[in-house]
């Protein structure tokens, strides 16, 4: 690790970046074992239908095959987060056209290409509910008729295909809107979207005896552990996931992805078993997509812009099953008031089961498409308010003692810091030609507590092992725990290793999801650092015969406060190899708030140390074609002390760019069946960095208190929150007009532009 | 036939690779990501040409060009000669793909796939070029493209026959050229419109118009309509408007994932219109920078103006 230090800014320098760019850097997919097969699924062939009959006979006769498997061979268990709907290869009924009937493993990857496709599936069509609103309709057909006999968490409320039914609430909306001076309604509807890791997943199982290890592209290996234990009823303690480099994820590689599969093929092959995802898989077979929702909020407000009543229903797109997605529902129920004052309140959210992929976590899930949608409205209200969008957010964004949705009372929050600092970085006030605008959108996400372990060991040269159960997604933030070690420490963080990534090393950890790295597994690691400090004083107070606390570490030594010559050198206290500290540190605890009206509570009722966000783009627009080009976008956030500047940067960057992917490109398109129609990269399409804006960043560093480690909030899913709201309202000011569907494509565009709703 | 790769260094082996039932490669680029989507299987016996050195180059002949297939685009926009008088396509070429498909994807490969969404395909058809056609008996054949393309990836050629050229003729003095193509991304796109304009000017008069239209057909095709709106024509709003309505109304686009048909019906008037004005911006020796479909469309910027 190279510690840069500019102007009090730290920064580290990823140590990663030599072995990626030069191709030396192992991926799962670039393992091979002796012996190994490789696996082929065979995938549903009608995105709903009941299965008669599945015949593997030609395809276990097919020379070169070594194993067939089907949900038959497995022991009888439902998976699933909120609600176990899934089994890990189809049984009786097909609810989406990735779903896994067979799965395949041959000498080559060719044979086991031609024996998924001799696996003869008898099936009977069931009517395809795609329509993710009609869903709701009480004649609708029953994704899952028999929902009540699933484990499933109390909490979840659940009707017909709706399966789970939030609110979020607060006084008496109702009246107060009647009151109010003036209301304003919208309606805004989503495309589901894709997280799109450039690496397709890929997993590689080996068993030696009852125990089996498994190679797997996952951001959450522990997930994926817990997953292949109880899908295969085996103890937790037989199973070790190792994660090698892993080529993004984005949330796309949450939860429960695959890795029973393999290692059920590889025990039954006998041997070890890999699978590696095509582009079209990962787009298809994966159960993490970003879910399409329809929204609708209506607004009342005082001519002076204070906010009296929100109501909102959102309807989102759980596809076909629930993964670790059953809380999408709640969560964009929060995202649907925003970090605004309002007086009262009442959201409801419905998650419904469609024929379609199930959607899940992906960056900031259900936020960036509600906050599109809210930040137009609130625009909408300017408008009607008479008064400017910026001086309208200014008069009702949340401060220091403002009450929350649900009466949280907020600490000191930077977001209308934030709000001015991104004002002032893309010169709103500024005079642009008639086919440019600039916009401006808020959002905010809340951190994650939860659990994490680290041991830091000290070797006999004095170097030291950071074991941690944290998962690097390519952000670095693991990357740079040594500097924090080191600092604690008074050592040098090249002094560090890291052990990290594999399931049999370290405990329990969330993994590379919720913003979590650095503000869960960080604070374990400090406090394991801090376990080893206290552990180096005692033995350098028993060898300079000092108090203690006379002590400290400094440059690779335990010196005497005021008397640097009097020392003992650190590689001499772990001499004997009797050093190593652990430490958890304390879970920071969720903020109470007047919860009591709201139905469904699955913990997202209030928000721990909101990280908060403006950001505000600059776009011109092509009115003829639709073809929007978005110039600048400035990022001003709120996300605590900041740990890490260059890793900090990096990730408002890389999430600003997935969010003008969002805002005018990315969208899963689907036929009258719930089949993707542009499962590939030709018609997916992301954003090159040809189409990359500028993109100026700064960061409100107010010190979060009961947050993160020294202050610090989590950083990487709230960029992507408001980008495609701030583009939005650019464009709308352009065009006079608003665009209702995300992604706001050119076609959408040009349609707004000619009057017809996009 | 057995699963067989070569690699030729001479048109000799390639045509004899051919003639015992070989399809020949060059760039790659269409062959082998059409495999990968499952459009096509790779064909069982293929021939690399990529080293036949007979095959490569642009070279200036009699006022036009030869074109050798194994150009890539890359080298077509590095030449001068296409930039100054063959502008259209270095407007083509130069958006093709993205850069690693501009340094591999040839010229005539791209002719030879014969895709209705091929950007290099409008200019060349409007620059009346001809495709040099040899065959495995040695005979050669010179067919206009106009003629060789059948539909989408689909040419007269039969498969004993390899493209060894392609013959561009020398416009006119006072000749200007432009290809637009409608781009939702700065890369790596794909043409959902397209269209290219060829222009020459008799003193203040359009004294000959060609207008072709791209990914609006089963394959690309001339608009003798909108050449005749602006043949003759001081080549202002009204002309053009009318060419770029000829344009629209010739269009029988698909509606698929990248757009519905009405809206590229739509955008084939505006693309056209784009093109047009470049065209006719060259012709009087203004400078409109390759490509031409980068330039920011001021909704103000009129053909005039």
């Amino acid at each position: 690790v190279t510690t840069v230090d500019t102007a009090g800014v730290t920064t580290f320098i990823r140590p990663d970046g030599a072995e990626k760019v030069t191709g030396v850097g192992r991926y799962t997919a670039d393992l091979t074992l002796t012996g190994m097969a490789h696996a082929r699924f065979r995938y549903a062939d009608h995105p709903h239908a009941r299965i008669r009959r599945i015949d593997t006979t030609q395809a276990r006769a097919l020379p070169g095959v070594v194993a067939v498997i089907t949900q038959e061979d497995l022991p009888d268990v439902r998976f699933g987060g909120l609600v176990q709907d899934r089994t890990l290869f189809a049984k009786d009924v097909l609810r989406f056209e990735g779903e896994i009937v067979a799965g395949v493993a041959a000498l080559t990857e060719g044979i086991a290409a031609e024996a998924a496709a001799l696996i003869e599936v008898d099936l009977e069509p069931l009517p395809v509910v795609t329509d993710f609103v009609a869903a709701m309709e009480p004649d609708a057909p029953l994704i899952h008729p028999h929902w009540a006999s699933y484990e499933r968490d109390e909490n979840m409320v659940a009707n017909g295909n709706t399966i789970a039914y939030s609110t979020i609430v607060k006084g008496d909306a109702d009246a107060a809107m009647a009151q109010a001076d003036v209301v304003v309604r919208s309606r805004y509807e989503s495309d589901a979207s894709q997280g799109v890791p450039i690496e397709p997943r890929a997993v590689l199982a080996e068993w030696r005896g009852d125990e089996v290890t498994i190679w797997s592209s996952t951001q959450v290996p522990y997930a994926a552990r817990a997953g292949v234990a109880q899908t295969l009823q085996i103890p937790e303690a037989n199973v070790r996931v190792v994660v090698p480099l892993l080529g993004g994820g984005f949330g796309a590689k949450c939860d429960l992805h695959f890795e029973a599969q393999v290692a059920a093929l590889a025990r039954a092959a006998r041997r070890p078993v890999k699978l590696i995802f095509s582009r079209e898989e990962e787009f298809t077979a994966i159960a993490q997509r970003r879910e399409g929702i329809v929204m609708e909020f209506e607004t009342g407000a005082s001519w002076d812009g204070s906010m009296v009543a929100r109501r909102a229903r959102l309807i989102l797109d759980k596809g076909a099953y629930c993964g670790e997605g059953g809380f999408l529902g709640q969560m964009a129920a929060m995202h649907a008031c925003g970090p605004y004052q309002i007086d009262n309140v009442f959201v409801e959210s419905f998650l419904n089961y469609t024929n379609q992929q199930p959607s899940g976590s992906v960056r900031a899930p259900t936020a960036p498409q509600v906050c599109w949608g809210l930040e137009q409205h609130m625009d909408e209200l300017a408008s009607e308010l008479g008064m400017d969008p910026v001086e309208l957010r200014r008069r009702t964004l949340i401060e220091k003692g403002a009450e929350g949705p649900t009466r949280q009372i907020f600490d000191e929050v930077g977001i209308k810091q934030t709000l001015e600092r991104a004002v002032e970085m893309i010169g709103y006030d500024r005079e642009l030609p008639e086919d440019e605008a600039i916009g401006v959108s808020v959002g905010w996400w809340p951190c994650m507590p939860a659990a994490s372990g680290a041991y830091i060991h000290l070797n006999g040269d004095g170097s030291g092992t950071i074991v941690t159960g944290a998962q690097e997604n390519g952000s670095g933030a693991v990357m740079a725990m040594p500097a924090f070690v080191a600092d604690e420490l008074g050592m040098d963080p090249d002094d560090f290793a890291l052990l990290y990534q594999d399931t049999a090393a370290a405990n329990w950890d969330m993994g590379s999801c919720g913003s979590q790295t650095t503000f869960n597994s960080g604070r374990a690691i400090l406090a394991a650092a801090a376990d080893v400090r206290d552990q180096l004083l005692d033995a350098a107070a028993a060898e300079l015969e000092v108090d203690r606390e006379d002590l400290e570490p400094a440059e690779g030594h335990v010196r005497v406060k005021g008397s640097p010559d009097r020392s003992v050198a650190i590689a001499d206290l772990s001499a004997a190899g009797t050093i190593h500290g652990k430490g958890s540190g304390e879970v920071p605890e969720v903020p109470t708030g007047d919860t009591g009206g709201c139905v469904g509570r699955l913990g997202n009722e209030t928000f721990l140390a909101p990280q908060l966000i403006t950001q505000a783009a600059h776009v011109r627009v092509d009115p003829e074609t639709g073809v929007v080009r978005v110039l600048k976008v400035a990022a001003a956030h709120d996300s605590g002390v900041i740990l890490n500047r260059i890793g900090a940067d990096g990730q408002v960057t890389g999430g600003v760019v997935m969010g003008v992917g969002l805002a005018i490109s990315e969208g899963t398109q689907l036929d009258e069946e719930g089949r993707q129609r542009n499962p590939h990269l030709l018609d997916y399409k992301l954003i090159t960095s040809s189409d990359a804006p500028e993109i100026e960043v700064d960061w409100i560093q107010i010190p979060a208190k009961g947050a993160g480690p020294r202050g610090s909030k989590g950083v990487g899913e709230p960029p992507q929150v408001p980008t495609a709201g701030a583009i939005a309202n650019a464009i709308a000011r352009v065009l006079g007009t608003r665009v209702r569907h995300l992604p706001m494509t050119p076609e959408r565009i040009w349609a707004a532009s000619q009057g017809v709703d996009g | 036939l057995t699963p067989s790769f070569t690699s030729a260094v001479s048109l000799e082996d390639a045509l004899a690779a051919l003639g015992s039932g070989a399809r020949p490669v060059a760039g790659g680029t269409d062959l082998v990501v059409g495999a990968r989507q499952g459009k096509a299987s790779l064909p069982d016996a293929i021939v690399a040409i990529d080293r036949i050195e007979s095959l490569e180059g642009i070279l200036a002949v009699d006022g036009g060009l030869r074109l050798g297939p194994l150009a890539t685009h890359e080298e077509i926009v590095a030449s001068d000669a296409i930039r100054e008088r063959f502008t259209a396509l270095a407007d083509a070429s130069a958006i093709v793909g993205s850069h690693a498909t501009r340094a591999h994807g040839t010229i005539g490969g791209n002719v030879m796939n014969a895709s209705p969404a091929m950007d290099t395909g409008g200019p060349l058809l409007s620059f009346e070029a001809t495709a040099i056609l040899r065959s495995v008996s040695g005979g050669e054949r010179a067919v206009p493209l106009a003629e060789l393309w059948t539909g989408p990836g689909a040419t007269i050629a039969d498969s004993r026959e390899l493209l060894v050229g392609i013959d561009v003729p020398g416009p006119e003095p006072m000749t200007g050229s432009a290809y637009v193509r409608l781009e939702y991304r700065r890369q790596m796109e794909i043409a959902v419109v397209g269209a290219t304009a060829v222009v020459t000017l008799d003193g203040g008069s359009v004294a000959d118009a060609r207008v072709a239209i791209t990914a609006l057909a089963p394959t690309i095709r001339r608009i003798p309509e909108a050449e005749a709106a602006l043949t003759g024509s001081a080549g202002g709003d009204d002309a053009i408007a009318a060419a770029a309505g000829a344009a629209a109304a010739g269009s029988s686009p698909i509606a698929d994932v990248r757009g519905s048909a009405e809206y590229r019906v739509a955008m084939a008037e505006v693309i056209t219109r784009r093109a047009i004005v470049a065209a006719l911006a060259r012709a009087r020796g203004e400078h409109v920078p390759v490509p031409a479909s980068a330039a920011p469309h001021r909704p103000t910027r009129g053909a005039d103006a």
